[in-house]
């Protein structure tokens, strides 16, 4: 019995057709996968299985019986769950707050509902679910101070709580550690044996492999393929999704020797965070040319605050850093770029671009100090278009409206759009950050290539990433970061993955003490 | 792209076509034709050479309250205080320019000018610090300090400024060297070329300059701005302070060229600064909108002072109108906030596909 089944689906945004004639099936109790491109389609498929968005034509049917949502309501109501890439919570509310939002219990008067709400019980079954699954969350915390990685837990939370049978979840794992990835993929498998229908949305071909059922492959609005996860691989997935053979690890060992000339050298670097605890704890390490340092560790253990210090928006409490010998500590966003350092930021529509502002505003963002740009505080906007122009031609990013905004972007043509700023900005040393979460395969390499090549002419790159295969693959040296320190160093070529898991996870290995 | 703009003009049309509308129906009710009176309005208003005249010089401050709210609001500072920096700046312009004599008028009046903007710079200061500084809310601080501006004007006026001569509360006149004169036969002074060139200028800073650039960064997300090298409590301070000497422009212009002296109605009802804000609002924030906005605007008043002299419908019928505007404006800025418009749009499309 096909839990989902929708029958020619299709839509439309004016002209574009982001979705034509989708044939897509879902059995009960499978784990299906929905793999794809950015910008492919994925989506907005979701979408208007979860009623956010309207089809323009075809049908779909819950159960058997054609369904028409107006709204998440309506889903809901019908059993379906999304979990969305960009969390939709209430900051200023605490975790059981907001899985109770809309749902409140009220506290009984007798017989009656009064309108006050029981508190205590909302937290009591909140804790219990949390218990339950073993989310690493607080009933009691504000989301304002939880991680991503938490914030995305307390969806999926909030999504079982409603009891829905069908569970989507748009790009699940683009935030979460390896651990608590791993943790993602039993509970989901836990969760079908128990009766639940489960869609992903990913294009994480080792994570679609280790959870799904059922793969369907979609490219430029279009099922591609459908494949039973057994009888499949990661390598033909790669090809149905960008529709030539990807090489998924691009290495470094044909670019020589690192150098041994110190370019950077951050040392003894301390910060405490706002809420006075030390999340840096006296980290230090060197960079030189011709190198590639990665970071590697769990999330949240002083990564994000490493990478707030060293682009100038997060000041250091003691240590310094310095570039080519000069002091460099507390520097500004500004004044660092202009020391060429190029920044690729951890959260991209945050720190990295404006959607709501012009491609070509954002491509000179941060570097309107060029003489090209800016001459005594005038902006030239003919040569800011023309700088986006050629930025889309020379890496190939994809959009519809050269003068439009950047929300039209999709998240691999948005970095690469940040990739090409700060890589024309002749810098000498590139600090990337997460520079491929959220990215399409495609994306990916050409990401990956692009730092190598700049390593290869015999510029640093600092690369601070929590997918361990991109660190792995890529770097010539590797501290892994645990409770704000760096507690080992390690050569990737020689050092195993269980090694750097271990270091991970807090413990020096044997070899390495 | 267009399709935006399109809309963009008819959110700003809507509110006043509908004001226009219901304006109507209350002056036929009031026994009148609304095409008439409309008629007269709109002649008297922008097709006499007087009328014209006038609404420019009235337009004048507006231009400049107008752009002084939008070069704040743009970059989500939500600078409140344009009306009590105006009447600092124009107060004490039209007390330098009464207790101070300059034969040179060219002088006298630059130095007014001078005193006006130092004024309401430093009056602009005190939010701008709070807000820079110690992240003080500036909406609340501006918001109340316009009050405490009035009281403060109100005690100064009534005693130690008070014009002895005069029948009621009122500040001595400026000289003559400081006063700006209405040209050949027109309605309008020289401070209407004043106000043009400083809303030009700022018209530029805000569209084509890096300072702009800021002011969009810093509106539409202002962790990227930040994060892409935007020393941003230096910015607040730059606009806080650059909107505070604009509206000291206005204010020393609107004595210098229009009231001569300081009476406790100086900047009219609801204020040159309010005004502003509606201006700014209605025009969208951009220099464009925000002069066609104050043109019009100006238009009403001009209209409202001749609408009683050559028609039977009261001049209040302009405030009627005003005050409709400002709702039905309200109505879109909650359309943008929930998006009622796009949900009705989505509604009509579903029956349709």
């Amino acid at each position: 019995m096909n839990v989902i089944e929708t029958v020619d689906l299709t839509k439309r945004f004016g002209n574009f057709t982001a979705n034509d004639k989708i044939n897509l099936t879902v059995e009960k109790n499978e784990i299906k996968c929905i793999c794809g491109e950015n910008g492919a389609g994925k989506s907005t498929l979701m979408n208007m299985l979860y009623g956010a968005l309207q089809p323009t034509s075809g049908k779909i049917l819950i159960n058997g019986k054609e369904v028409h949502f107006k709204s998440p309501v309506d889903a809901i109501a019908c059993g379906i769950g999304m979990v969305h890439q960009h969390s939709k919570l209430v900051p200023s509310l605490t975790v059981y707050e907001n899985i109770m939002l809309g749902i409140e219990i009220s506290k009984k008067a007798g017989k009656f509902n009064s309108p006050f709400i029981d508190e205590k019980e909302e937290r009591r079954q909140v804790q219990e679910l949390i218990e339950k699954y073993h989310f690493q969350l607080n009933a009691e915390d504000k989301v304002a101070d939880l991680s991503v990685g938490q914030c995305q837990q307390l969806e999926i939370l909030k999504m079982l709580y409603r009891n829905v049978d069908i569970l989507i979840l748009d790009e699940p794992t683009s935030v979460l550690t390896p651990q608590e990835v791993d943790w993602l993929i039993d509970n989901l498998k836990n969760l079908s044996r128990q009766g639940k229908t489960i869609l992903v949305i990913t294009h994480k071909l080792r994570e679609v492999m280790a959870v799904s059922d059922s793969v369907t492959v979609i490219r430029q609005g279009k099922v591609i393929g459908v494949a039973r996860t057994k009888d499949t691989n990661e390598r033909e997935l790669a090809q149905m999704m960008v529709g030539r053979d990807v090489v998924l690890t691009v290495s470094n060992e044909n670019g020589g020797e690192p150098g041994s000339d110190t370019v950077y050298e951050v040392s003894g670097l301390c910060t405490n965070n706002h809420l006075g605890l030390d999340v840096l704890k006296n980290v230090s390490f060197q960079i030189h040319n011709r190198e590639i340092y990665g970071i590697a560790g769990v999330e949240g253990n002083g990564q994000s605050e490493l990478i707030k210090v060293l682009t100038g928006i997060m000041l250091a409490t003691k240590g310094s850093v310095r570039l080519f010998g000069e002091d460099i500590t507390n520097l500004w966003p500004d004044e660092l770029r202009r020391k060429k350092i190029g920044i690729i930021p951890e959260d991209r529509y945050k720190h990295g671009l404006c959607r709501d502002m012009t491609l070509a505003d954002n491509c000179s963002a941060g570097y309107l100090d060029d003489a090209e740009i800016t001459r005594r505080g005038i902006l030239n906007r003919k040569n800011m278009q023309k700088r986006c122009h050629d930025y889309i031609e020379k890496y190939d990013i994809r959009i519809a409206d050269e003068y439009g905004n950047v929300s039209q972007c999709s998240g691999g043509n948005a970095q690469k759009l940040i990739i090409a700023r700060e890589f024309e900005s002749s810098p000498r040393l590139i600090i990337a950050c997460q520079p491929t979460r959220g990215v399409d395969v495609g994306s990916i390499e050409y990401i990956h290539q692009c730092l190598l090549d700049f390593r290869n002419k015999g510029y640093s790159v600092l690369l601070i990433s929590s997918e361990l295969s991109e660190i792995m693959s890529l770097s010539d040296r590797v501290g892994v970061m645990y409770k704000g320190e760096i507690i080992g160093e390690a050569d990737p070529k020689t050092a195993s993955v269980a090694d750097i898991g271990l270091l991970m996870a807090g413990t020096i290995p044997e070899g390495m003490r | 792209m267009r399709n935006h703009i399109g809309k963009k003009i008819i959110n700003s049309i809507l509110p006043v076509a509908l004001a226009f509308t219901i304006g109507g129906i209350i002056i036929a009710l009031l026994g009148s034709n609304p095409f008439e009176v409309y008629g007269v309005m709109i002649r008297k208003s922008l097709m006499e050479m007087k009328g014209i005249t006038r609404t420019l010089q009235l337009a004048s401050p507006l231009l400049l309250t107008g752009i002084a709210i939008s070069l704040c609001f743009k970059a989500n500072i939500f600078n409140m205080g344009i009306e009590g920096q105006l009447v600092f700046g124009g107060f004490m312009a039209g007390i330098f320019g009464s207790y101070v004599t300059i034969p040179n008028p060219v002088l006298h009046i630059l130095l007014c000018f001078a005193v006006g903007i130092a004024c309401a710079l430093a009056f602009a200061l005190i939010p701008a610090v709070l807000r820079a500084y110690y992240h003080v809310d500036e909406m609340v601080v501006t918001l109340v300090l316009n009050y405490a501006m009035a009281k403060v004007l109100e005690y100064l006026s009534t005693s130690v400024f008070r014009d002895a001569g005069s029948g009621y509360v009122c500040t001595p006149a400026v000289q003559k060297t400081a006063k700006f004169f209405l040209l050949g036969k027109t309605k309008m002074t020289a401070f209407v070329f004043v106000s043009f060139a400083v809303f030009l200028i700022i018209s530029f800073i805000m569209t084509r300059t890096k300072l702009g650039y800021s002011i969009e960064a810093l509106g539409k997300n202002p962790d990227f701005a930040e994060a892409t090298g935007l020393h941003s409590r230096k910015k607040v301070m730059t606009l806080m302070l650059l909107s505070g000497a604009v509206s000291g422009i206005a204010g020393t212009g609107w004595m210098l060229a229009e009231k001569t002296f300081y009476t406790l109605d100086f900047s009219g009802s609801p204020g040159l600064g309010w005004d502003g804000m509606l201006i700014a609002l209605l025009g969208r924030h951009s220099p464009a909108g925000i002069f066609v906005a104050a043109i019009f605007y100006s238009a009403l008043k001009t209209g409202s002072e001749k609408i009683g002299l050559y028609t039977d419908v009261p001049n209040e019928i302009v405030s009627v109108i005003q005050g409709l505007m400002i709702l039905f404006l309200s109505i879109q800025f909650l359309d943008e906030r929930f998006g009622l418009f796009e949900k009705l749009k989505q509604k009509k499309a579903d029956k349709e596909g």
